[in-house]
């Protein structure tokens, strides 16, 4: 369960003073559902993200992951979080079994469990044939997978995606969000972040369409199609963003 | 933080280090390989070395006195008068003793197959006639000279000046003449025999015999033509020198013989040599200018590769994240790797110099002959004393490791982390070029100081193995200091890895246009950190630019006046160097300089405190400096007589506590407890800025005696305005803590005449200071006071 209330992010940057990479967001994810962060590249999604990893620490506002702050309890937090995007690498001189048996001990879990675990999530993902290779040796779809395992390894009841499927193939990318889609199934709270529709429509219970930090919009797919009288979602997106920068225009304007 | 993450954390990081194959061949392969291999290189060096012969051109050689100098044709100096055998090869000699043996030249068309060694010779008589041709022209211009010069000398008022400087010119001329000439030609050194040289020998030798009194004939010199700034010629002409100064010494005893003296006589003295060093000694010698500085050099190469690796190259393949989402703490996770390029670092460090021992005493073992048998088999460093040289590598490895660590985490590509070797190298690289110096040794100074204090102590181990009792003493504040500072340096390698813009730092471009438009433009209410910084840079670079215009205008004081300079000097300091910098930075860069400055009015309490505090702790801050003034290097005289000028009471009293009282209470208080304490605080830890801004305080005071003091007293000051919120208790404490100062100078003069002052003051060899009992009031007092400041609320900002 993830609960973010009136979260705002901001930097100092030399051109152009104070630059808010998050306004204002507020949303909540209940268990088994999968809730999807639609939004161009550069809106502020990974952002969100690495506060709610407890990698970067909000500027306002109260994030709570499995009910604990990130600002007051982040050890806690990370405990119960599996997090995967496209910054978190894995390494080239580990093979895949002691990546994610060194990751699983860093989570705590003890010995017994851990080798329990290892072997079941290797057999679940079908990933017995990279245990002994080096992560430099492997392939794109093949590091995709170890990944996952470290993700799920510790059986968090938060998961975290950041675009993970990006710079896959069709393949791959259909794998991992199978993977994903039966994960919601026991019972855990996953956000899914990416700029591609499709993945959206396909996975997401709810959906919020984020542009430069701020939420435009949020709902299952029938709600946004209702309320903004767009049932294709491609269209209601752009709308959604063609509306945003008028709005904005509008008031440099007026400014 | 746990010992289970960081020993996972460790481990990986170790196993991860051996499986990259660069690590392996720097940290274990080159060493292992390097030494050998430079061994075998310096053998090989050693016999292919011989040197090149040098040309020496003697004129006159006719002229020769006895002993013969040169062999029978005039193309050595014979080997008797070197030391060294052979020696008399490096010197080809050119002389015209030669000149009567011509080889008879070939008769035409004898036959078709000219043997080539008499062609050869052909060749080497012209070569040799040209360089005698050569040498006579330089003569000759020589003479000339002579002539020109003694024309001069001897020309009185009545010539005209332009002759003069017409002749002036000529001897121009000709000196530019023989330059270019010798220059051209091979000659590296021309000796000019006089004629008639042996005989003028022979009578001076005759004379001497018969004790005639010297008459008026012309003393007759040889003269040695060397251009010393050629290096050739510089050789040369210490070879000539040696075989001349001998067979000088042959003719030398043959005129004593002849005149019945002593062959001693040009030596009274005559002492005897006895040299105690033994041939482990001299090896000693080596080692402990070798061990230490590649030990230096090693623990810090060692540590640096595998850093940035662990820190930028974290980044750079995009693990970092993957790392920083794991439930392990950030210090966890920095320690881990601190611990990893510890072990590296001491792993190439102790490496290395088994290699290079091991090498070394191989390579002395093998060369029998030489001078570097002299340094004998003994040659490697006793048992307990590379113990010690383990013992010291951890100190030196943990401050590299925790330092190159912090580097390579701020750097986002290892490219980045590459280019902070430099300026660690240099100054790591400067502190032990000045440790090798065989006059520096360990002092309690020196043994606090970062590399220097490790350094020292090994060589004064290896230098000395029976002296380490007194050595011993060393240890523990050698020890202590130096993981202190890798503690700091880890401590600020993990602030480095919990703030955001340094783990996600960006690659931005820079332009400074754009900066300096955002530091105006975004002004926030306190300065930042690097402000702060900045400051301090900028105080200390204009107080060491400003050293040598400041010491140009004590030296040209008017006599009797120095001591006004000096206070009028001090206070332009002052103003200039210390508060203005401050004062333009706080009021250009924050929107809110009141607040920068701490310009409030405080609270009467610490009006109070900062009224009677320095009164209360002045006899304490007498002892203190008066106790450890052994501590430090002593002042340089000049220093001293810098110092006793201002007290010499030509000034008036008023004058000296405007100087050294009220000028640097609202200076420095301006610049240290304004600006800089407030950039510090902005981290939002108050103590721990009080204590840097503290020691920054001190180290502004550059003389050492001043530095631990003023740091103490710094940091006293920054908790009065950290619980004040206002700057005024500090300057006031300030004031009071310099014009008692000030007052202190004078209590020798005031014994004399107070009773009073006689009661509460003691003076012995430490100088004047307090009576026991008034320091233990002042204790007493002090203590609970400073006690109930910190328990005071910390002041808004």
């Amino acid at each position: 369960m993830i609960s973010v209330e009136h979260l705002s992010k901001h930097f100092e940057d030399l051109k152009r003073g104070r630059v808010y990479a998050l306004k204002d967001v507020s949303f909540e994810v209940q268990p088994g559902e999968i809730f999807g962060l639609l939004g161009p590249n550069g809106a502020g999604k990974t952002t969100a993200l690495r506060i709610l990893s407890t990698v970067l620490k909000p500027s306002e506002g109260e994030v709570i992951v499995s009910g604990f702050n990130v600002v007051t309890h982040p050890t806690e937090v990370r405990q119960n979080i599996g997090f995967m995007s496209g910054n978190t690498g894995i390494y080239d001189r580990m093979t895949g079994w002691e990546l994610v048996e060194y990751f699983g001990r860093l989570y705590g879990l003890p010995e017994d469990l851990l080798q329990h675990r290892l072997h079941e999530v290797f057999e679940t993902l079908q990933m017995n044939d990279v245990r002994d290779v080096l992560g430099s040796k492997m392939s794109t779809g093949m590091k995709q997978k170890v990944s996952i395992a470290r993700t799920i390894i510790h059986d968090p009841p938060v998961l975290i995606f950041d675009e993970p499927t990006s710079g896959l193939d069709v393949l791959v990318a259909r794998a991992l969000l199978e993977a994903i889609n039966s994960l919601r199934t026991q019972g855990k709270s996953i956000i899914f972040s990416t700029h591609i529709m499709r993945e959206v429509e396909k996975l997401c219970d709810r959906i919020a369409i984020i542009h430069k930090g701020q939420i435009l919009a949020m709902g299952t797919r029938e709600e946004l199609a209702e309320e903004h009288q767009q049932p294709d979602m491609e269209e209601l997106f752009f709308d959604l963003i063609k509306e945003f920068e008028a709005e904005q225009k509008a008031i440099a304007a007026e400014s | 933080m746990t010992w289970r993450n960081i020993q996972l954390i460790f481990s990986r990081e170790v196993a991860d280090q051996m499986r990259d194959r660069r690590t392996l061949f720097m940290v274990v392969v080159l060493p292992l390989l390097l030494y050998p291999a430079l061994g075998i290189g310096m053998m090989q060096m050693t016999l292919l070395f011989s040197e090149q012969s040098r040309t020496v051109v003697i004129l006159g050689a006719n002229d020769l006195p006895a002993p013969p100098l040169l062999n029978q044709d005039g193309t050595r100096i014979i080997d008797q008068w070197f030391v060294n055998e052979g020696d008399s090869l490096t010197l080809n000699v050119v002389s015209d003793l030669a000149v009567d043996q011509t080889p008879i030249p070939n008769p035409e068309g004898t036959s078709k197959e000219v043997p080539a060694e008499s062609s050869a010779e052909q060749d080497n008589f012209d070569e040799r006639e040209t360089t005698l041709q050569v040498a006579r022209d330089i003569r000759l211009r020589l003479e000339e000279l002579k002539r020109l010069k003694e024309e001069i000398a001897q020309a009185d008022e009545s010539e005209k000046p332009d002759v003069i400087a017409m002749k002036q010119g000529q001897i121009e001329a000709l000196t530019e003449q023989v330059s270019t000439l010798f220059a051209r030609s091979d000659i590296q050194v021309l000796i000019l025999i006089p004629e008639g040289f042996d005989e003028y020998i022979r009578a001076e030798n005759e004379r001497l015999a018969s004790r005639e009194s010297e008459d008026e004939r012309t003393r007759m010199r040889p003269i040695f033509i060397r251009n010393s700034a050629n290096e050739k010629s510089l050789i040369a002409y210490g070879r000539v020198r040696e075989a001349l100064d001998n067979w000088e010494q042959a003719i030398l005893s043959e005129r004593l013989q002849m005149a019945n003296l002593p062959t001693d006589l040009t030596r009274p003295v005559n002492e005897e040599l006895v040299d105690l060093a033994k041939g482990e000694e001299l090896a000693a010698n080596v080692w402990s200018k070798l061990f230490p500085a590649m030990l230096v050099v090693m623990a810090m190469t060692g540590a640096f590769y595998p850093a940035v690796d662990l820190g930028a190259g974290e980044k750079e393949r995009g693990t970092m994240e993957t790392l920083l989402i794991c439930p392990a703490l950030r210090s966890e996770i920095v320690i881990g790797k601190f611990l990893t390029v510890l072990l590296f670092s001491l792993v190439t460090a102790l490496l290395n110099l088994i290699s290079m021992g091991m090498t070394g005493l191989h390579v002395l073992n093998t060369a029998s002959s030489g001078q570097l048998s002299a340094l004998g088999d003994s040659a490697i460093p006793g048992f307990e004393v590379l113990i010690w040289v383990g013992i010291l590598a951890i100190p030196l490895a943990a401050l590299f490791a925790s330092l190159s660590l912090a580097f390579a985490l701020f750097a986002k590509s290892t490219k980045e982390g590459q280019y902070y070797l430099t300026p660690l190298l240099t100054v790591t690289m400067g502190l032990t070029v000045f440790c090798l110096s065989p006059a520096v040794e360990l002092t309690p100074f020196y043994s606090l100081i970062p590399v220097m204090g490790p350094a020292l102590l090994l060589k004064g181990m290896l230098l000395d193995p029976n002296g380490q009792m007194q050595l011993m003493w060393y240890v523990v504040p050698v020890l202590l200091s130096s993981f202190m500072y890798s503690g700091l340096a880890l401590m600020w390698a993990i602030d480095q890895f919990q703030r955001e813009e340094v783990l996600f730092r960006e690659a931005e471009r820079f332009d400074m246009r754009l900066w300096l438009k955002h530091l105006l433009r975004d002004k926030e209410r306190l300065p930042s950190f690097s402000e702060s910084i900045f400051c301090f840079v900028l105080i200390m670079l204009l107080q060491f630019a400003m050293l040598k215009t400041f010491g140009n205008a004590l030296q040209n004081a008017p006599a009797g006046q120095e001591s006004w300079t000096m206070m009028r000097l001090l206070v332009i300091q002052q103003l200039a160097i210390i508060a203005c910098p401050a004062l333009f930075m706080g009021i250009l860069l924050t929107s809110s300089p009141l607040s920068t400055f701490q310009l409030r009015i405080p609270h009467w309490k610490y009006l109070a405190l900062g009224l009677f505090l320095p009164i209360i702790m002045h006899p304490l801050v007498v002892e203190l400096a008066v106790r450890l003034a052994w501590f430090f290097p002593s002042l340089p005289e000049h220093a001293k007589a810098a110092l006793a000028t201002m007290a010499d009471g030509s000034v008036p009293w008023y004058w000296v506590v405007l100087t050294f009282a009220v000028t640097p209470a609202i200076c420095e208080e301006l610049a240290f407890r304004g600006f800089i304490l407030a950039g510090f605080r902005k981290t939002g830890r108050h103590y721990l800025a009080i204590i840097f801004s503290g020691l920054l305080f001190g180290i502004m005071h550059m003389i050492p005696q001043q530095v631990f003091n003023a740091a103490l007293l710094g940091m006293l000051l920054g908790l009065l305005v950290v619980k004040s919120g206002s700057i005024f208790p500090a300057m006031l404490f300030h004031f009071g803590n310099n014009a008692l100062g000030v007052l202190h100078g004078n209590l020798e003069s005031m014994r004399q005449t107070s009773a009073l002052t006689k009661t509460l003051t003691v003076s012995d060899e430490f100088g004047v200071h307090y009576a026991l009992w008034l320091i233990a009031i002042a204790v007493g007092l002090a203590i609970p006071m400073i006690v109930y400041l910190s328990r005071q609320k910390t002041a808004r900002m």
